[in-house]
């Protein structure tokens, strides 16, 4: 036990002071921040300066109204979102006005201008020029001012209290919030749900492959010059391998440590969704499980191969197969409850990312968080087994990559 | 002691290890010899646990394996490597770690070693700093600095100039005098002779001769001749006394037949060629091993 300490303290130690486990200390971080932070921050905030709408009504009749409409949007509450500017001039020609808000648009003066031409009675044609024509949230806004203005118009025509106008032009909006089974969760969107889940994921991947690829890394360079047989005529092959696992754990652990602090000031700063840390037992349950069952598949890897290219090929490969998950992300998010989703909670490989992503998505039933934990404890103890196996004959075998065959005859040994 | 018996490791089809049997008394160096791939390596590995043998025993003090084992034995393995980018130090102290020395005496011996081998003033540097000899001192000292009762040195001399050889061949014979426990494993056989007081050589995984090094070559030893003379050495070829003969320029080497004394064959020279130095020789180890491997290949 003591020379198992020995050697974590050894492995942690020197690999904590190499400038490849700096570098990824701070660079995980950024590149998380990037994956999230960018996304949230384009598709959450809103510019925070006044638009100016140019507008051409051909019937006269829209502008006041729709000013006011188009006024309830508010920047921060406070500042008008858009200012509109009437281009109509009676002495002008349509077309020679129609020229003159273009050269706005094009100059950037306006953003972008709305034409509305009257033919008969309420029946009208509207369209709407821009330079950026995929702007959906000032096309909604316009949209909705609009309709909300045409409506207002044609009831007070027809003489409609004023009251039921207003109650008439308020739309209702839905509000989408999660349910959990102690109770109502807060409010979550889409966007907040997938980042937080991702965080995890892309936590846990860095890890996995930091850490054990360290730990391939060590254990070939052990390989390669011998040092291996100097350690296993001092400890026990399954002291060293405990060892090399509980140091590098730890390196993996201050690694996750110090960007869990990073963090939590973004969270403090509310740049990451304070959402984040809920469910932080299940998911770190999952996270925990998913480390050690990858850990010890890459120690079984590490003793296989006896070059770093053999093993920077065999290590992409199984890391892969963890991302792989990322990219079922999406549909799972938008259909938690699918087939596709339930089987992949219970392969070995993705159950640690699919149900980091199912306990952000909503509820997991208890049965099966048990079942999917007993999945990984049973896949964690077979894999440790078998990687102790191949550890102790494969540290000694040099040369060529063993066959399909040989492993197996190792495994059986 | 260490008592090694009926030792055998297969390897699937292959027998790397058949059935050897030998002692290591303290206060003597043992020579495993044999050539590449006679099976010393694997010996060595069973020797030290690192895998199992497929029979036989090995008791080290009267007793067979214990954890304990582990803190009493230094290796030094045949190819050579260290953490490149540890201190030279940290490294030494690590080894020394594994073997339970605390740290405390770890740091006093390793001091000791590193100015004994001079190399003391590199201590804080890395290793990919040091020159390939020093690497190799800064090994030696993490496979000794623990103090272990039984060293298993695998061609210890290899990659050292012939000053360090120097050095490590005394550090060996002053180990010789504290009573410990030595295997020496090499193909380099006039080190083994100077060094060895016991051998077993070791062929195709099979014991080709043992014993203490002066049997052998008493056993092997009593029929060879070494002649200098002036004249033709086709005589000496077409002698019917001789067995064999290894005739360089000037001088030759020669091992007569079982039943011939050296005296009958000089007499049957003596007219043919002048003969100007006579001596009867012990065979060097070197030629016991090549005509030991040659029998056993027969």
């Amino acid at each position: 036990m003591n020379k198992t300490f020995n050697i974590a303290k050894w492995e942690y130690l020197e690999k904590v002071k190499t400038k490849t486990f700096i570098i990824s200390l701070f660079l995980t971080p950024a590149i998380i921040i990037a994956f999230t932070l960018v996304p949230t921050m384009l598709s959450g905030h809103h510019e925070d300066f006044t638009k100016a709408i140019g507008l051409i009504d051909t019937s006269g009749v829209y502008y006041n109204a729709l000013e006011q409409n188009m006024g309830k949007n508010r920047l921060n509450n406070v500042q008008p979102e858009y200012v509109l500017l009437n281009f109509a001039g009676k002495n002008k020609d349509f077309s020679a006005i129609r020229k003159s808000a273009d050269g706005s648009i094009n100059s950037g003066q306006i953003a972008g201008c709305l034409i509305i031409q009257r033919y008969v009675n309420d029946s009208c044609a509207i369209e709407y020029r821009c330079r950026e024509t995929d702007n959906i949230k000032d096309l909604s806004n316009l949209r909705e001012a609009f309709n909300n203005t045409r409506l207002e118009l044609k009831l007070m025509k027809e003489g409609a209290n004023p009251s039921l106008i207003k109650f008439i032009s308020n739309n209702a909006d839905i509000k989408t919030v999660k349910v959990e089974r102690n109770g109502t969760g807060p409010h979550q969107d889409f966007l907040a749900m997938f980042f937080t889940s991702l965080i995890f994921i892309i936590l846990l991947m860095m890890m996995v492959i930091s850490s054990d690829g360290m730990l391939v890394r060590s254990l070939l360079e052990e390989k390669s010059n011998r040092l291996i047989e100097i350690i296993i005529s001092s400890c026990t092959p399954n002291e060293l391998l405990a060892g090399k696992v509980l140091g590098l754990s730890a390196l993996g652990l201050t690694q996750v440590l110090v960007w869990t602090l990073v963090g939590g000031v973004l969270a403090s700063t509310s740049a990451v969704p304070p959402e984040v840390f809920n469910n932080i037992l299940p998911i770190f349950l999952f996270f925990a499980l998913g480390f050690t069952f990858y850990s010890a598949i890459f120690v079984g890897i590490g003793s296989i191969v006896s070059t770093e290219q053999e093993a920077q090929q065999i290590t992409s490969y199984l890391s892969l197969a963890m991302i792989l998950p990322i990219a079922f992300a999406l549909p799972a998010i938008e259909n938690p409850d699918s087939a596709f989703v339930h089987i992949l909670s219970y392969i070995p490989f993705t159950i640690p990312t699919i149900m980091i992503l199912r306990f952000n998505i909503g509820p997991v039933p208890l049965w099966e968080l048990l079942v999917s934990v007993f999945i990984m404890a049973a896949s964690i103890y077979i894999s440790i087994i078998a990687a102790g196996k191949l550890f102790r004959v494969g540290i000694l075998s040099y040369g060529k990559r063993p066959s399909l065959k040989e492993v197996i005859s190792w495994l059986k040994e | 002691m260490l008592q090694v018996t009926n030792l055998t490791k297969t390897f699937k089809d292959t027998v790397a290890v058949d059935n050897i049997s030998f002692n290591v008394e303290p206060g003597k160096i043992f020579g495993l010899l044999g050539p590449n791939g006679a099976g010393k390596t694997t010996t060595i590995r069973m020797i030290l646990n690192i895998i199992r043998p497929s029979a036989g025993t090995i008791l080290f003090e009267g007793k067979s394996f214990t954890k304990e084992f582990f803190n009493y034995v230094g290796y030094l393995p045949e190819e050579r490597g260290l953490y490149k980018k540890s201190k030279v130090l940290d490294t030494i102290l690590y080894f020394a770690s594994l073997k339970n020395m605390d740290k405390k005496s770890a740091v006093d011996e390793s001091i000791k070693w590193l100015k004994k081998l001079e190399i003391e003033n590199y201590k804080g540097k890395k290793i990919e700093e040091l020159s390939k000899g020093n690497q190799q001192k800064v090994q030696f000292i993490a496979s000794v600095v623990h103090n272990p009762k039984l060293l298993i040195f695998d061609e210890p001399f290899s990659g050292f100039d012939p000053i360090i050889q120097q050095i490590i061949k005394e550090i060996l014979l002053s180990f010789v005098n504290s009573g410990k426990i030595i295997i020496l494993s090499t193909h380099q056989m006039d080190t083994a002779e100077k060094l060895c007081s016991d051998i077993f050589l070791i062929n195709k995984g099979k014991e080709v001769c043992s014993g203490s090094l002066s049997q052998i070559k008493k056993q092997s030893g009593s029929n060879n001749i070494r002649i200098e003379f002036e004249g033709d050495s086709s005589v000496l070829n077409s002698s019917p006394f001789i067995a064999h003969a290894d005739c360089y320029s000037g001088y030759a080497e020669i091992q007569l037949k079982d039943n011939i004394l050296p005296q009958d064959f000089l007499r049957s020279i003596i007219d043919k060629v002048a003969v100007t130095q006579f001596s009867i020789i012990e065979p060097t180890l070197n030629k016991i091993f090549i005509d030991a491997i040659k029998r056993s290949s027969i």
